[in-house]
């Protein structure tokens, strides 16, 4: 507080002083106009160089509707499950699904408590489980060069992913014959779910993915219509066995 | 003109500095009273029986039994003597899991077994178990275990094994070990039993997406035990 009243002294002598002190000062402003000129630009820069407080705030605006933009496609790019996806080709029981470089179709399914296999010595294996087994006849043809089907996956109405069971051997089902060019090879495909699993699921066929994923594989992607009505039906007339026979 | 506006600021009560002042001892006070800025102790691991349920996060595992069972030598002398330990385990998941197998000293594990971090007393020699879910689930898993010293064979043949864990789908998985020739059959064994937790990873589709819990921050930090489950080893006949 105390620098201020010399200030308003200071202030309170100027002020009376200013009539003569122009007198006196303008022989030497007369004799820098730069001087001169510097004060004009600086009375000038107010008027035009600042933007009114509207023009301001509509800059403003823009460049946060710019940073928001560019954030919002930051968030829109794909994450990389969407980059290594596979190209999906859909369809329902007895349809035949082009997927680029090969063909399938399932033709039927079955619902089964238990599976028993024979396989090519005449050994007989039979597999059970607490759920069900869902065997499906498919067939598979290639479009240009000779394809080997993947473990196929069954998707569940609630995201759930069932790999092909392990139980029925590998050279038994679909995934073992190379899929040819110009017939359609036959086999099946089986899994182990939980019952109230079936309604709604669908079955994804693609072909071998190698150690470094291929990405965009094409699958095929087959909905087996069923309901909550079609299910309950088809796992209480579920045979008690299914028998499936190497054909080698 | 100015010197009314320094009245008025004179005039006002500084309150902040003495507010802020009592929050922070306050903030003091209690982060003190509830043990200062340590960790907070871990809690130890459960204790668990034969029977025992435990949530290992992405997988429910029950642990139904330990039992020592005899395949006897077709061609007579020392049949091959194997400790077998017996989980029910449900894939909370939703994608099919493979059973893997528990790590080894310096060999980690894979995918589910990898949660059975360690059995106390050690079976000595071998190559770890042999994790599998035999044949039919629940009921026929028993019968080499009921009959141990008869022995089936283990229920392969004729049933069809799997090592695949579905989703809500509960297996029976059998952890068999092989005891060597000499030696006796330890009276109870513990298994040391971790957990999972998601985990993202920057390569999601190479990562897995369950990773153990660790105990610790680092990196290399060694799995945490969450329980350490006791089990009687059942044995049946001349073992």
């Amino acid at each position: 507080m105390d620098g201020v009243s010399p200030a308003e002294d200071g202030t309170a002598t100027a002020e009376p002083g200013t009539p003569p002190a122009e007198s006196g000062m303008s022989p030497a402003e007369r004799g820098t106009p730069p001087a001169g000129s510097g004060t004009a630009v600086r009375r000038h820069r107010p008027a035009s160089g600042t933007p009114s407080p509207a023009r301001r705030a509509g800059l403003l605006a823009v460049g946060l509707a710019l940073a928001a933009a560019a954030v919002g496609l930051r968030s829109a790019g794909l994450t990389p499950e969407e980059r290594t996806a596979h190209l999906t080709w859909t369809g329902g029981v007895g349809d035949e699904i082009s997927a680029s470089r090969f063909s399938a179709r399932v033709k039927t399914i079955h619902v089964t408590r238990a599976v028993e296999t024979t396989d090519m010595t005449g050994r007989v294996e039979s597999a059970g489980t607490s759920g069900i087994f869902l065997v499906a006849d498919v067939e598979a043809t290639a479009r240009r060069r000779p394809q080997k089907l993947g473990r196929p996956v069954l998707l569940t109405e609630t995201g759930g992913r069932y790999a092909a069971t392990d139980k029925i051997d590998g050279s038994l089902t679909i995934t073992d014959p190379d899929i040819q060019v110009g017939w359609w090879t036959e086999g099946v495909v089986v899994f182990e779910i939980p019952a109230a699993a079936l309604a709604g699921s669908r079955i994804v066929l693609a072909p071998q993915n190698g150690f470094i994923e291929e990405a965009l594989l094409p699958e095929a992607e087959i909905d087996l219509g069923l309901d909550g009505a079609a299910a309950e039906r088809l796992i209480s007339n579920a045979k008690d066995v299914y028998q499936l026979a190497s054909n080698k | 003109m100015t010197s009314p506006l320094g009245g008025a600021r004179r005039r006002r009560r500084p309150v902040a500095v003495p507010a802020i002042a009592l929050t922070v001892a306050t903030g003091l006070g209690v982060t003190v009273a509830l043990g200062g800025l340590r960790r907070a102790p871990e809690e130890p691991p459960r204790r668990l029986g034969p029977g025992a349920s435990l949530d290992q996060g992405g997988f429910t595992t029950r642990f139904v039994e330990s039992r020592a069972v005899v395949w006897p030598n077709p061609f007579g002398g020392m049949g091959r003597r194997f400790l077998e330990v017996e989980l029910q385990v449900t894939n909370r998941g939703d994608a099919t899991v493979e059973v893997g197998a528990p790590g080894d000293g310096g060999t980690p594990g894979l995918f589910y077994a990898e949660s059975l971090l360690r059995m106390t007393p050690a079976v000595e020699g071998g190559a770890g178990p042999v994790v599998s879910i035999p044949g039919t689930a629940a009921g026929n898993g028993e019968t080499g275990g009921d009959d141990g010293s008869l022995g089936s064979g283990g229920g392969g043949g004729e049933t069809a094994p799997s090592r695949q864990l579905h989703p809500d789908l509960p297996a029976t998985v059998v952890l068999r070990y092989e005891l060597p020739d000499s030696g006796s059959v330890p009276p109870r064994v513990r298994l040391d039993v971790g957990a999972f937790e998601r985990r993202e990873g920057s390569f999601t589709h190479l990562e897995r997406e369950w990773s153990l819990v660790r105990d610790g921050e680092e990196a290399d930090a060694p799995p945490k035990v969450v329980a350490r489950v006791t089990l009687p080893v059942r044995t049946a006949g001349r073992v």
